[in-house]
């Protein structure tokens, strides 16, 4: 690799400077959230995180809900915006990218919803 | 960086998958696109499934005892994979972004892709194991 100036990230045509700060900064927590989430469902205890009972049991701690709701955030967020980076890449028409941006924001508000009713509903199990 | 393959353009989509003549760049370049991809379909999916537990024990201990064959463990660890390698080629993209390492991302690809490999395998020896 030589160090020329195409040898750097930086944001496409179409993307603003602050939605790739974003996915930047939510890939950086994402190795951390992401980290521990791998390292919980397969390292705690004899088994990792395996059945319904030892997750209801994880979501007792009160800090747990709040991290992996602040997790699910960030990963939608980067993964949302990661993939509209991808599309970027085709060159899409202003009208079609209108459609990509509202079907984004539909599937990452929805995503996040399910998702923080799921791990309140878990954490009511217990 | 190999620009050849990477270039904003439709009728290019597929060279993005196209490992014929890349240097380690394209390599890498291909090595993000497709984990990303790959992990974007598998966290839509996870969260679906994950709606099982919404059903009780009954409901999410009978999936668990149906996805824990050796070949639904091995789909598993393919993910695990994905996520490393995604991850750790992810800090060698924002160290260059902001200037560093910039003339030596070659070495630094490697060594992370060798630490990506060592998890992985840590990972994959705690699954096939318990």
């Amino acid at each position: 690799m030589s160090a020329n100036i195409q040898s750097v990230s930086t944001p496409r045509s179409g993307e603003n400077s602050w939605w790739y700060l974003l996915k930047i900064v939510t890939g950086v927590l994402l190795v951390v959230l992401l980290g521990i989430h791998l390292v919980v469902n397969h390292f705690i205890g004899q088994h990792g995180l395996l059945t319904y009972a030892d997750i209801v049991a994880y979501y007792q701690n009160p800090i747990i809900p709040i991290m992996e709701i602040c997790f699910l955030a960030v990963v939608v967020l980067h993964s949302l915006t990661g993939l509209r980076g991808i599309l970027l890449d085709l060159k899409p028409s202003r009208t079609i990218l209108q459609v990509i941006d509202t079907f984004m924001i539909i599937v990452g508000v929805a995503a996040v919803t399910y998702g923080t009713w799921l791990i309140l509903t878990i954490k009511s199990r217990g | 960086m190999d620009t050849q393959h990477n270039r904003p353009s439709p009728s290019r989509f597929w060279n993005w998958f196209n490992p014929v003549g890349r240097q380690t760049s394209g390599w890498a370049f291909m090595l993000q696109r497709v984990t990303a991809l790959g992990l974007t379909f598998y966290l839509f999916l996870h969260l679906i499934i994950l709606g099982q537990l919404a059903y009780g024990p009954q409901g999410y201990d009978s999936f668990i005892k149906l996805v824990s064959s050796p070949i639904f463990i091995a789909s598993e660890l393919l993910v695990v994979a994905a996520a490393f390698l995604h991850g750790l080629n992810g800090i060698r993209i924002i160290l260059t972004t902001f200037g560093i390492s910039v003339t030596r991302q070659k070495q630094l690809f490697y060594a992370l892709m060798v630490l990506a490999l060592i998890i992985i395998t840590v990972f994959g020896i705690r699954m096939f194991t318990v």
